[in-house]
């Protein structure tokens, strides 16, 4: 018997296990997974079950008005996928709207996180507290206030363009425009993103600093060698979370469209097509394809995403 | 292994049922049998609506041993996906309303026959008109309802603003002319309109100096038209729909397609009426337009009596005439059974309550709407004439459901919602794009119509 299992049984009398027939270490498994049950449960029964359920939906024409009307169609929903003109319409809409948005999403609470870093900006604190008090209003609040900000009749800003003779464009009705007042609406709620850069910012060590500049190395430089390359772990998982956040795009535009995704579709995210089709449309069989394929789409990204990250992105303890 | 795995899965088993609910008991021999009343698909969700739905419950379950009421109350935003998920789940309502004839649209082929019921019951229809009954009478799906409210359309005028600015009221009387005498029709109603439009300086829309970028107050707007151009072009420029049943094709009326150019020339180019920025604007209120104090007509159903908070001095007028002919459109409220009804006796027992028993008195009242059994009008009106005290002449009312619009503007179209959505995209289009080619954006929406009645057949 060797010394382990001689102090198993030593702190383990057979009348303190569970049932008095399981060992110490067989008892403290048993209650790991008790303690883990309510959150097996909860991912079997909210989260692997309505995935399965999705899936199997794609194969059917459900609509919840007739449940009992249901219906095996094989791969219709999949061929009329590949037939419809506002999935791809939708897919580029987003796709598009990313491209602008992500890097947006990153520089500007960087700029930010270096700003309230610096030992020369007076009142760190306060500044620090107000960019981040935007995140924590509700993004439908924010988006009414908005919806009032942006009117061109009666809004602040073109109010404040008149001022300066500047006419002020329709903002929220206009395909030229309707992008920079989303980016306007999400720059608003960059405050998470910029505390957790901040927050890595200072975790980079201060003898790196001060070596850099007694080589000589002047703040560019500093920023661009030492700063930059130390942060991009959380630069990446700002990233991801701001890609993850952008396909799931869906509350400003439905409010500020009113659900239409105009002006001339151009505010037609996949989200918005996707809750149109299952919702409004009830056609819950096809709507359950549009969303897996989104799905399929979210997950390429992210992948291409980890997999380029191994080039740029820096774990002082190893890539693990 | 084996043995770790049992117990983990009986464990699983046990806490399972503890979080997951149980089905609702069934009903026992000598217990009450449950009936679910829907609401939120249109009226019901204000708040003096839910007092008078819930002592409405109350009321009822005092009366009834063998039936349980019980009140299902869905924000009307998000009350359709609350509904089609509680029919998909197995929990679906026995019976749902007040809903209107487009609400009731997204549940065509759901609702219960009644007449088996009534037949069974030997119920007497005597009560209410019989054009009413046919009205929700169905080819395919039996008599889907019983009348309960209607609601007829007409104008609210705001006193104030027509007499700060000098103008007659319109006629309240229809077959009447207008004060200097001409006919009270469309063009009068534009002409009235733009003098009743006022920039930031003082100067109507008639006046060359007149600046439409800083309009301060509007002559005319439908209020709260869904953002759909039938609700908006049908009073007063007449009835019609997008779907020839006879030939499958989308087709715009004639009388359609003169009404939107009036309309679009009423946002764009003649200003009298809020384009979609106005429309938006804090001047609106963001919508409810009339109650801003900023309009000095809105054309609307009587059950925007709801909404009349802020303007103290209204009254209300006929609808224009089109060509001669008068269409005050027309909403009717009901509730109705649905099909998956396992009571549909004791639902009957409960919708006989609503539409024609105690109850109906308050819920009219509450949801001011017309009683569709005319014993209950005067009585209806009079409670109105307590409420609104500035002097309102109700007469309007009734002779405004003298002219209601057939085929309604909410009626039926192949694949219902996703025409509809097509319908809204394209009349905010409209409403917020000024400078377009408005024959060639009609043939647009027809061509955008025609897949979508197309896929309704296949």
């Amino acid at each position: 018997m060797s010394v382990a299992d001689q102090t198993q049984n030593m702190a383990a009398p057979a009348g303190r296990t569970l049932f008095g027939r399981l060992t110490v270490h067989q008892t403290r498994v048993f209650w790991g997974w008790v303690f883990l049950s309510p959150w097996i449960i909860g991912f079997l029964a909210f989260y692997l079950a309505p995935m399965v359920a999705s899936l199997v939906f794609t194969f059917t024409d459900l609509q919840l008005t007739k449940p009992d009307e249901v219906q095996f169609v094989g791969l219709a929903n999949y061929r009329t996928l590949l037939k419809d003109q506002y999935v791809g319409k939708s897919l580029k809409v987003t796709l598009s709207y990313m491209l602008i948005a992500l890097p947006i999403s990153i520089i500007i609470p960087l700029a930010l996180a270096t700003l309230l870093n610096s030992k020369n900006l007076w009142g760190r604190r306060l500044f620090r507290t107000l960019f981040y008090m935007p995140y924590m209003v509700p993004i439908i609040s924010v988006t009414y206030i908005f919806n009032g900000f942006l009117n061109a009749q009666s809004g602040w800003l073109n109010r404040f363009l008149d001022i300066l003779g500047i006419s002020g464009p329709n903002w929220l009705y206009n395909s030229t425009w309707i992008y920079p007042a989303l980016l306007m609406i999400g720059i608003w709620g960059t405050g998470n993103a910029m505390l957790t850069l901040l927050a890595s910012m200072q975790t980079v060590p201060t003898e790196l600093y001060e070596a850099a500049r007694v080589d000589g190395a002047g703040p560019v430089t500093v920023f661009s060698k030492i700063t930059l390359p130390l942060i991009t772990p959380m630069i990446f998982y700002n990233l991801i979370l701001a890609t993850i956040a952008l396909f799931r795009y869906f509350d400003i535009p439905y409010i500020l469209s009113r659900g239409t995704g105009g002006p001339n579709d151009i505010t037609l995210f996949f989200n918005i097509y996707f809750y149109r089709v299952a919702f409004e449309y009830d056609r819950m069989g096809y709507g359950a394809t549009l969303a897996w394929l989104m799905f399929v789409v979210a997950l390429v990204v992210t992948i291409f995403l980890f997999v380029t990250a191994r080039k740029w992105v820096y774990y002082a303890g190893g890539s693990d | 292994m084996t043995r770790k795995l049992a117990i983990l899965v009986v464990l699983l088993a046990v806490m399972s049922t503890l979080v997951v609910p149980s089905s609702p008991a069934q009903a026992q021999d000598g217990e009450p049998v449950t009936v679910t009343w829907f609401i939120g698909l249109g009226a019901g969700g204000q708040p003096e609506h839910q007092a008078a739905q819930n002592a409405v419950v109350e009321q009822f379950n005092a009366e009834h041993d063998d039936i349980e009421l019980e009140l299902v109350v869905a924000d009307f935003d998000v009350s359709r996906d609350t509904l089609s998920t509680l029919i998909a789940s197995g929990d679906a309502p026995d019976i749902i309303g007040p809903v209107g004839i487009g609400g009731s649209n997204d549940y065509a082929g759901t609702f219960l026959d009644l007449q088996p019921i009534i037949d069974e019951l030997d119920y007497d229809l005597s009560r209410w008109n019989p054009s009413l009954i046919e009205f929700y009478r169905d080819p395919v799906e039996g008599l889907t309802a019983l009348p309960f409210a209607t609601y007829p359309s007409f104008l609210f005028f705001n006193r104030d603003l027509f007499d700060a600015a000098g103008v007659d009221y319109p006629p309240q009387t229809f077959g009447e002319p207008y004060a200097d005498g001409d006919e009270w029709n469309v063009d009068k109603l534009r002409e009235v309109s733009m003098l009743l439009t006022l920039d930031a300086n003082g100067n109507n829309a008639t006046s060359a100096d007149f600046d439409p970028q800083n309009i301060v107050q509007f002559g005319f707007a439908p209020q709260w038209w869904g953002d759909d151009i039938r609700s908006a072009v049908t009073s007063p420029f007449g009835a019609g729909t997008f779907y020839n049943a006879e030939t499958g094709e989308a087709y715009m009326p004639d009388n359609w397609r003169e009404g939107i150019k009036w309309i679009y020339a009423g946002w764009h180019d003649d200003h009298f009426m809020p384009n979609y920025d106005y429309q938006q604007s804090d001047m609106l209120l963001a919508g409810n337009v009339f109650n801003s104090n900023n309009v000095a007509m809105a054309y609307s159903h009587l059950w925007y009596t709801c909404c009349l908070l802020d303007v103290p001095n209204w009254d209300i007028a006929v609808v224009p005439s089109y060509e001669g002919e008068y269409t005050a459109k027309m909403h009717a409220d009901t509730f109705r059974i649905l099909e998956y009804t396992e009571h549909p006796v004791e639902a009957f027992q409960v919708l006989d309550y609503l539409v024609a028993g105690p109850a109906m008195p308050a819920l009219l009242e509450a949801y001011a709407a017309t009683p569709a059994d005319e014993v209950y009008l005067q009585p209806f009106l009079d409670n109105l004439d307590e409420t609104f005290t500035q002097g309102v002449n109700w007469d309007v009312v009734l002779e405004s459901a003298n002219y209601p619009d057939n085929p309604n503007h909410e009626s039926w179209l192949p694949n219902y919602s996703e025409a509809v959505v097509a319908i809204q995209n394209w009349s905010l289009h409209m409403q917020a794009t000024p400078g377009l080619d408005v024959d060639a954006e009609i043939d647009n929406l027809l061509a955008t119509l025609q897949p979508i009645f197309d896929a309704a057949a296949e």
